[in-house]
């Protein structure tokens, strides 16, 4: 129905397909080599990434020790209502807890307007440009946008060494047609508009935290 | 002269000479430098090289590629409208914001918008618009267009938003950019979650995954489209890349050559509403092709490759005649060298051809464009248009052939120049210097003439020839 009424479409491509029946002649006048230099060791270059973009990164030895990493963040944050993305590794690691805190869980919508931070888990990190990239089904679409902290938590398996990697990863996981939403993170929100000073927090989070554990259990 | 090009030069006569003006625009633009970005670049050319053969693809197969972006769109449930101009793109978006009943809307930032005059199509319906970009934000207040492609604010100093933001905004005291920043965010916050519509641009269409790309440092975009009931994404047909992983690149040149990041905070692939197994997400995905010009810039195989551009800003930052005479002197969505390049085929040679004269021809947007576009090559090519279109004054026509003609002949030139000397010296000698029958007016009227040479080259290459 949308198509039939939209009279410009068939108009445009009409436009498009005439013009280019002359083909575009590209110019060869550029060296075609490695264009990024290449990364010996991710896990190093992610933490210096991280340093550089603002994000601050825990690597700890393992789950458990991640879960006990994240309750310490939390005691660092106003009392309020926390956020956490409903997978079994995030339930077993809140029920340890003793914040005392509301726990909204993302099956029960997104975060409230008041959430003090998000909880979730990462679709891969990405060590060149120190990413994350996290998807719908982390924790929902506003999981990793609304709240002042957003805490992410990962194992180092998850690590692509550059984004080339990452896109081969989401690609071959059908994480791109599975979710409606995917989104590559690179530090906590932030704005140079007011004379090119940068200030943290401009609309999404404050803090990033990266809780990075070496081994998968 | 056109009207545009009158205020052109009003307006660059008085900026060149605003002194404050030149010291934030020339603070700002340096700062823009590349060297982040680039040290994380093995070789930065051959990245130049694979995004202008990235994008050639993409615009050489167009037709091919935006069908089959449209096609995974509607597959996720979104909906894809194609507008040939700004008059369809606006009652597009109009219609659904009345339809659905929308009081307010979140945009962030979108030169498409700007180029079609979005926001005061919206106001008039009764829609409250928040422009969400802290520097769109700025300019917004202030009842202007925005300065520069991507820091729209870039000519106010924070003493200059410090008093607008005390005047329209709560909570305001001093002028540190962090305490400015928090005025916004709590401002604009209260529009996030009461908006019904958001808006936003794309920076690149993916036609393999069928998704749309957008790029921010804020995360205005994302809270905007994830919070509210429609997403609507306004963008130009020219937006499209063939593959995902063609982002893994894009998407640093476009950090590096925009701010100088190696990545920017926020790249965001969106590609439809919320899926039924998702638990938030918009109701409603709308993509909005916007024509406008485009299709006739890609049937000029000489100028096609000027849809490559990314609207990354460098070529604006490196640009002396943007750095001297600001981004409001051109009264155009799209300022500086590719504003200068573009907007003729946008708005009209006739009123826009004026453009591009304004160029040193220096080459550094050339240079500095991380798609390859020969910019000052396609600013000559507008003049040579201008010219063949009988666009050109009829003083300068005669000029030139006048001029041709005195070229062909050893001797019509020495006479020719001759004469001109004389009638030159003559006329400064009664004071015509600066005056408006000086022909070298332009120059003169604020600056002194140079001395006059008393012999011709021709003249002093002869004696110096004799006397050895």
């Amino acid at each position: 129905m949308q198509r039939n009424e939209n009279l410009g479409r068939e108009r445009i491509l009409t436009r498009i397909r005439s013009a280019l029946v002359s083909p575009t002649r590209l110019r060869n006048a550029g060296p075609s080599g490695q264009i990024f230099a290449s990364i010996a060791d991710p896990l190093e270059r992610f933490r210096k990434e991280c340093a550089a973009n603002s994000t601050e990164c825990l690597v700890t030895a393992d789950i458990a020790a991640s879960t006990a990493a994240v309750s310490e963040i939390l005691e660092s944050i106003p009392l309020g209502e926390i956020f956490l993305q409903d997978a079994p590794l995030l339930r077993r690691a809140a029920a340890g807890w003793t914040t005392g805190r509301d726990i909204r869980w993302s099956s029960e919508g997104r975060p409230n307007e008041a959430t003090k931070a998000t909880i979730t888990l990462a679709e891969s990190l990405v060590a060149a440009t120190g990413s994350v990239f996290v998807s719908a089904g982390c924790g929902g679409r506003g999981a990793s946008i609304v709240a002042p902290v957003h805490i992410v938590v990962a194992t180092v398996t998850q690590l692509a060494a550059d984004l080339a990697t990452a896109f081969e990863w989401l690609r071959a996981r059908g994480t791109t047609t599975r979710n409606s939403m995917v989104s590559l993170i690179t530090g906590p929100s932030r704005t140079g508009d007011i004379e090119k000073i940068i200030v943290l927090g401009a609309h999404g989070p404050q803090r990033l935290v990266v809780v990075l554990a070496l081994h998968d259990e | 002269m056109s009207e545009a090009a009158q205020e052109f030069l009003r307006q660059a006569v008085r900026k060149s000479a605003d002194l404050t003006h030149q010291q934030i625009i020339r603070r700002a633009t340096q700062q823009s430098g590349q060297r982040p970005g680039k040290a994380s670049f093995h070789d930065w050319e051959a990245a130049r090289q694979r995004c202008y053969e990235i994008k050639s693809e993409a615009l050489g197969h167009l037709d091919h590629y935006l069908l089959e972006f449209e096609r995974k769109i509607q597959e996720r449930g979104g909906q894809v409208f194609w507008a040939e101009n700004a008059e369809e793109a606006r009652r597009y978006i109009t219609g659904i914001a009345e339809a659905r009943g929308v009081h307010v809307v979140t945009k962030s930032k979108s030169m498409v918008a700007e180029e079609i005059q979005l926001t005061p199509a919206l106001e008039k319906i009764g829609i409250k618009v928040f422009e969400t970009d802290l520097g769109e934000f700025i300019v917004q207040l202030r009842h202007e267009p925005p300065y520069h492609l991507v820091t729209p604010a870039m000519h106010l100093t924070r003493t200059d938003i410090a008093a607008l933001f005390k005047e329209k905004l709560e909570g305001v005291d001093g002028d540190d950019p962090e305490q400015l920043v928090a005025a916004a965010r709590r401002a604009l916050r209260r529009a996030f979650f009461s908006s019904e519509m958001s808006i936003t641009g794309a920076n690149f269409l993916v036609a393999d995954a069928g998704m749309v790309a957008i790029t921010t440092n804020e995360g205005n975009a994302e809270l905007g489209m994830n919070l509210s009931k429609i997403h609507l994404v306004l963008t130009g047909i020219e937006k499209i890349v063939p593959h995902l992983d063609d982002l893994a690149i894009l998407w640093p040149v476009l950090a590096t050559a925009g701010t100088g990041q190696p990545v920017t905070c926020y790249n965001t692939l969106v590609g439809g509403p919320r899926a039924p197994h998702e638990t938030d997400g918009p109701d409603e995905f709308h993509v909005v092709l916007l024509d406008n010009g485009r299709s006739e810039l890609l049937a000029d195989v000489e100028q096609r490759e000027v849809l490559n551009c990314i609207r990354c800003g460098a070529c604006l930052n490196v640009c002396p005649i943007f750095r001297t005479v600001g981004g409001h002197t051109y009264g155009t969505t799209y300022q500086g060298p590719i504003g200068s390049v573009l907007t003729p085929h946008l708005r009209g040679l006739h009123e826009f051809q004026h453009l591009s004269y304004a160029s040193s021809l220096c080459g550094a947007c050339t240079d500095v464009c991380p798609v390859k576009i020969g910019l000052h090559h396609h600013l000559l090519h507008n003049r040579r248009n201008a010219v063949s279109a009988g666009e050109r004054p009829w003083s300068e026509r005669i000029g030139f052939k006048v001029w041709r003609w005195a070229m062909m002949g050893s001797r019509r030139f020495a006479l020719l120049s001759r004469l001109a000397l004389s009638a030159l010296r003559l006329m400064y000698r009664c004071g015509a210097e600066g005056t408006r029958l000086d022909p070298l007016r332009a120059w003169t009227k604020a600056r002194a003439a140079p001395d006059i040479p008393k012999h011709s080259f021709r003249h002093m290459w002869r004696r110096e020839s004799a006397e050895k």
